[in-house]
């Protein structure tokens, strides 16, 4: 068995996945009787202990975030889980959500009893539905057992309309406030000013879980998985041409090729049968040759070795025949289209990019769009204008990718 | 849309009735105006501004910002996925197939960014059902079904 069951349930669980049991059965109602025992500092702690990162993309250290929301000035405080998940490829958090959505929002009430916020909110995107509705089922449960409820946590759920964008923390922030989507400057950090420019702790739905399972267990229990840079366990969501898509929880420091080959991981290369390329982390992630995939490991730094990042774990992968230029063509239409349009490299570069790889191809003038690249990953307001070019900008770097262009 | 009792404001305000004057509320406000009339115009958009205290322009700035409001005609939209992932998996025939079933009839065929149903590749979504897989024969009988 190369994948691990601890965020998903084990294949044996048969409880609903939004019932008082499925609570009882996976250590929740345990935990949060625990934790809800326990001061917020004791609670940090134990989260810096398990070396727990955010699992949206950005991995920073969650013990720290929720340390720095603690000690932030202010009688009110807010806990958003941000389940917006609109990364292209990207769909860990729908089949969490699915399998057990109890988890995530145990999450939620141990991060709010911890930093002292007696209000919360789900932000979830508007496509996901049935998603929702499993989502406000064990929020009911949760309620019915007294863990939510105006006098301990109020947890409300937002849904989103179809932005994009409203992923970026700060303009999910300005969408539940009622404004239009568009990122906010930081500094401030939404950890001194988010929501409501409260000190907000905002997380990803797999982050949330983490924590739902490390208190459901111990710090010991969840350092048995990973690497020594990176604990734990990461979602996997593989796409493309593999003969089982779907998403996996494997530990950090999983070869690539066993998470694409492996019998109970992506099972092999489908379509043509060989390798093409990967595109690691979603729209705006990095391109990867056979090569690379075959020396690198699912962890920051060997990824970081070939360019690459995990992401939010997405792992998309093509098959030989695929025109990847093709790809990277919808992608900057992709990119184009969501722009909120507030700043300028963002808003202007999106077009520019689309305009010279549709009329001049991605070869003709390949130092301008590096150029513009680079101007926008260093001049744009928010990750989507920062990180927009990159897919781009990793395909100039790998002429082998192009054999189609 | 005017009912008998009234005009297009006032039932907009029985809608929104139980919704908090909060400009924090807006969103989930328009969501209640979609759901009943599919479609947002400038008076819908009149109306919540009246309804929930916040001015027009600012509801309408944050009205057309979100995709899924966006529905001229309101029609009864059926969103296929054609993002990389589906776009490989033959999308495009997906569209073709969506376009042609629902021509002339109350069902509109829109574009959707990346659905989150990658590992179902091609998707499409009805607003209330995802399918995972699609077929052609199975987005035609989605878009009759859709139609009555």
């Amino acid at each position: 068995m190369n994948q691990v069951r601890r965020l998903l349930p084990d294949f044996g669980t048969t409880s609903s996945p939004t019932s008082v049991e499925r609570l009882k059965e996976r250590g929740f109602a345990e935990a949060l009787r625990k934790v809800f025992a326990m001061s917020g500092e004791d609670i940090i702690s134990q989260i810096t202990e398990s070396g727990i990162k955010g699992r949206g993309g950005a991995a920073f250290p969650t013990g720290l975030k929720w340390s720095s929301v603690y000690k932030a000035p202010g009688e009110t405080k807010y806990v958003v889980m941000n389940a917006d998940e609109s990364e292209l490829g990207t769909f860990k958090d729908r089949v969490l959500l699915e399998e057990d959505p109890l988890g995530a929002l145990v999450g939620v009430l141990i991060a709010a009893h911890a930093v002292g916020a007696k209000k919360a909110f789900c932000y979830i995107r508007g496509e996901y539905r049935d998603v929702e509705n499993r989502m406000a089922e064990a929020l009911d449960t949760l309620r019915s057992q007294g863990w939510v409820g105006p006098d301990r946590v109020d947890v409300q759920i937002r849904r989103g309309a179809g932005a994009y964008i409203a992923g970026e923390e700060t303009a999910l922030f300005n969408s539940i406030e009622g404004k239009r989507p568009e990122p906010r400057v930081k500094p401030p950090f939404p950890t001194i000013k988010g929501l409501w420019a409260s000190p907000t702790l905002i997380q990803n739905v797999e982050t949330l879980a983490n924590v739902a399972v490390l208190f459901a267990h111990d710090t010991e229990w969840f350092k048995q998985y990973g690497t020594k840079e990176t604990i734990g366990t990461k979602l996997v969501a593989i796409s493309g041409h593999v003969k089982q898509p779907g998403v996996y929880e494997v530990p950090f420091g999983m070869s690539l090729t066993d998470i694409l080959n492996a019998p109970d991981l992506g099972g092999g290369i489908a379509g043509s049968g060989r390798l093409g390329a990967m595109l690691l982390g979603g729209a705006a992630g990095t391109f990867l040759t056979p090569e690379e995939i075959a020396k690198s490991s699912l962890d920051y730094a060997s990824l970081g070795a070939v360019g690459a990042n995990i992401g939010s774990g997405a792992v998309m992968v093509f098959d030989d025949t695929v025109d990847l230029v093709g790809v990277t063509t919808r992608l900057a239409r992709f990119f184009a289209e969501e722009s909120c349009g507030q700043c300028v490299p963002c808003r202007v570069g999106t077009q520019r990019v689309v305009e010279l790889i549709e009329n001049d191809g991605i070869q003709s003038r390949p130092q301008d769009l590096r150029e513009l690249g680079l101007a926008m990953r260093d001049a744009s307001i928010c990750g989507l204008g920062q990180t927009a070019p990159l897919a781009l900008l990793s395909l100039l770097d790998r002429p082998e990718l192009r054999q189609h262009a | 849309m005017d009912s008998e009792n009234g005009t297009v404001s006032d039932a907009v305000k029985v809608l929104l009735h139980d919704i908090p004057r909060e400009r924090g509320q807006l969103l989930p406000a328009l969501w209640r105006v979609v759901e009943q009339y599919r479609e947002i115009t400038p008076e819908l958009i009149g109306a919540v501004s009246e309804s929930l205290n916040i001015p027009y322009a600012e509801v309408y700035g944050v009205a057309s910002f979100y995709s899924l409001f966006d529905n001229p005609g309101g029609k009864m939209p059926v969103y296929v996925c054609t993002d990389v992932m589906c776009m490989l998996q033959g999308s495009e025939n997906l569209k073709h197939a969506a376009e042609s079933a629902a021509e002339n009839g109350p069902v509109t065929i829109r574009e959707s960014a990346c659905l989150g149903q990658c590992d179902y590749a091609p998707a499409a979504w009805s607003g209330a059902r995802v399918l995972r897989r699609a077929t052609p024969e199975e987005i035609v009988s989605v878009v009759k079904e859709a139609g009555q």
